[in-house]
C-alpha cells in the first residue's frame, strides 16, 4: 500500500509549524499506523532529514503516549482504540491523511506531533492523595465494595490519560478526564475522606491550565480509547455541587501543586 | 460569601448557572406560549387574560425585572464562557470532524444570537409598539384593551410572519440542545433515565415551536381571524 501524508512540522515550540507533505511506499496491510511512520522516518534518517517527532511507548493501547489527530479525528477514524491500535488496512490504498498533533492551548507543542499533557499530570497532582493506614494488612473482606459499584469505579479508572478528550472537544476541555479521575475515588470508600476537597481543587487546576469549559457535544466520549462514558461528567458536576454545599475538609486544597514538587 | 463566589468563579460553577438562567428561561417560554395558546379561544378569552397579567402590577413588573436579570446573566456568561474556550484553542486543527455533536449544539452561540435579536424585536414590536406597521390600539368591547386585534394585524403581513417564524427556528435550534445539556450540567444522569433526560431537549423545543408557530400560521392563513 502506499500513502500521502501531511504531517505537522513544527522546530519547537516558539516556532511556527507548517505541514509538509510524505510519501509512505511499501506499507503492509498489518502495519500499526505507528511503524508506518517508522517506516516514513527511516527514509528520511537515511536521505539526511530530520525525523517526524512523534510520541509513543507500549505500543498496546495501555500507556496512553501515543497522540496523533488524523484525518481531524484523535486516535484516528476507529473507535475505543489508540494510534498505535490502529492498522492500515483501515485506510484505502493511495489514500491522503492528514496527522496533527493535539491541539490546546494546555498542550503546547514541544516538536512535530509531539505535545507537552503535563497540565493533566498538575490536575491529578492537585486532586492530591488518598488516606492510607499504616500498619498490618487489612482483612480482604474488611471493607464491602458491592460489584456494580466497583466496576463502575472501574470504568472510570480504566482512564490512560492521553489527552484525546481534550483534543476533540471544540472547547478543549479536560471535562472527561478529570471526570473519569474524580469519579473513581468518588464511588470507592478509599476515595471518600477526601472527596470533598479533591473535586475543588482538581476543577480549580483544570481551569487554571486554560482548558475551557465542556458544551456537553460528547466528542470526548466518541474519541476516548477507552470509551469512558460521558455520565462521569454528570457525576463530576454532582460531586461538585455537592463540595459547594458541604464545607471542604481541605484547607487551601487548590494551592498550586508545584510548590511542593520543585 | 467568598466561598460562593469562589464556587461559581469556576468552570463548572459558571456552567450551573448559565444551565439554572437557561432552564429559568425556557420555564417562561413555556408559560408564554400556553398563554397566548388562548388565541384560539376567541378576543374575549386573549383580551381578559392580558388584562389579568396587567392588573397584577406588581407581579407583572417583578416578573419583568427578574426575567430580564436572569436573561442579563444568561447572556454575560455565555459570552464570558465563548470567549474562555475560544482561548483554549488559540490554533485551529487543519481538519476536524465532529463524530456525536449535533448540529444544534455546534451553533449554540449563533441561535444563541439568532434569540436575543428576535426577543429585542419582539418587545420592541409587540410590547412597547415601537417598531413594526403601527397597529389599531383599540379597547374591546369588554373595555379591555384589544390584544387579539394586534396580534390579528401583526401576523397578516407577510414581513412580520418571517421574521417570526425565523425567531422560533432559532429558539428550536437553542432548546434542542439547551435542556439536555443543561440537565448534565446540573448533574441528572441515571441509567433509567437517561433516554428521557436525552429527549428533553428536542421534546421541549419542538412543544415550544409548535405551539408558537401554530399561532403565527393560524393568523397569516386566516384561521384564525
Amino acid at each position: 500500500m502506499r500513502f500521502t501524508l501531511n504531517i505537522w512540522r513544527q522546530n519547537g515550540p516558539t516556532e511556527s509549524g507548517r505541514f509538509v507533505s510524505y510519501e509512505a511506499d511499501d506499507v503492509s496491510q498489518g502495519m500499526s499506523f505507528l511503524e508506518m511512520l517508522d517506516g516514513v522516518n527511516q527514509k528520511l534518517l537515511v536521505a539526511g532529514e530530520e525525523p517526524v517527532a512523534f510520541e509513543y511507548d507500549c505500543r498496546e493501547g495501555i500507556c496512553g503516549s501515543c497522540s496523533l489527530v488524523i484525518d481531524g479525528i484523535p486516535h484516528g477514524p476507529d473507535q475505543g482504540i489508540t494510534t498505535c491500535q490502529l492498522y492500515m488496512r483501515r485506510f484505502p490504498d493511495g489514500a491522503n491523511i492528514t496527522i496533527e498533533p493535539w491541539r490546546a492551548k494546555a498542550f503546547p507543542i514541544v516538536k512535530d506531533l509531539v505535545v507537552d499533557r503535563s497540565a493533566l499530570d498538575r490536575v491529578m497532582q492537585a486532586g492530591g492523595y488518598v488516606s492510607v493506614n499504616t500498619g498490618g494488612a487489612v482483612d480482604g473482606n474488611a471493607l464491602l465494595i458491592g460489584k456494580d459499584q466497583a466496576e463502575t469505579a472501574m470504568d472510570a479508572a480504566s482512564c490512560i490519560g492521553c489527552g484525546a478528550c481534550v483534543a476533540a472537544c471544540k472547547n478543549a476541555s479536560a471535562m472527561l478526564f478529570v471526570a473519569a479521575k474524580v469519579s473513581h475515588l468518588a464511588l470507592l470508600p478509599q476515595g471518600k475522606p477526601e472527596r470533598t476537597g479533591r473535586v475543588t481543587a482538581m476543577i480549580e487546576a483544570m481551569d487554571r491550565e486554560g482548558f475551557g469549559s465542556c458544551g456537553n457535544q460528547y466528542e470526548c466520549e466518541a474519541v476516548c480509547p477507552k470509551r469512558i462514558s460521558v455520565r462521569f461528567i454528570a457525576t463530576l458536576n454532582r460531586e461538585y455541587r455537592r463540595a459547594g454545599i458541604v464545607e471542604s475538609a481541605l484547607p487551601n486544597a487548590s494551592e498550586s501543586p508545584h510548590a511542593e514538587s520543585v | 460569601m467568598t466561598r460562593l463566589l469562589r464556587h461559581f468563579q469556576s468552570s463548572v460553577g459558571s456552567k450551573v448557572l448559565l444551565a439554572l438562567s437557561g432552564l429559568g428561561l425556557v420555564g417562561y417560554v413555556i408559560f408564554h406560549m400556553l398563554g397566548n395558546l388562548q388565541v384560539f379561544e376567541g378576543s374575549r378569552a386573549l383580551n381578559s387574560y392580558a388584562a389579568f397579567l396587567r392588573d397584577m402590577p406588581i407581579v407583572l413588573w417583578t416578573a419583568r425585572i427578574g426575567l430580564l436579570g436572569i436573561a442579563v446573566i444568561h447572556v454575560a456568561l455565555a459570552i464570558h464562557l465563548s470567549l474562555q474556550n475560544r482561548r483554549a484553542r488559540p490554533r485551529a486543527y487543519a481538519i476536524h470532524r465532529y463524530r456525536y455533536a449535533s448540529i444544534a449544539s455546534r451553533t449554540m452561540a449563533a441561535s444563541g444570537l439568532v434569540v436575543l435579536l428576535f426577543i429585542v424585536f419582539h418587545l420592541l414590536h409587540l410590547t412597547a409598539g415601537i417598531v413594526g406597521p403601527s397597529p389599531p390600539d383599540r379597547i374591546d368591547a369588554d373595555g379591555y384593551r384589544d390584544v387579539y386585534g394586534l396580534l390579528i394585524h401583526a401576523f397578516q403581513n407577510p414581513v412580520i410572519v418571517l421574521i417570526y417564524v425565523a425567531g422560533q427556528v432559532g429558539l428550536a435550534f437553542h432548546l434542542h440542545h439547551a435542556v439536555s445539556s443543561s440537565l448534565q450540567t446540573l448533574g441528572f444522569e441515571h441509567a433509567a433515565l437517561n433516554g428521557l433526560l436525552k429527549a428533553a431537549g428536542p421534546s421541549v423545543a419542538l412543544l415550544v415551536v409548535l405551539g408558537n408557530v401554530a399561532i403565527i400560521l393560524a393568523v397569516f392563513l386566516r384561521i384564525v381571524r
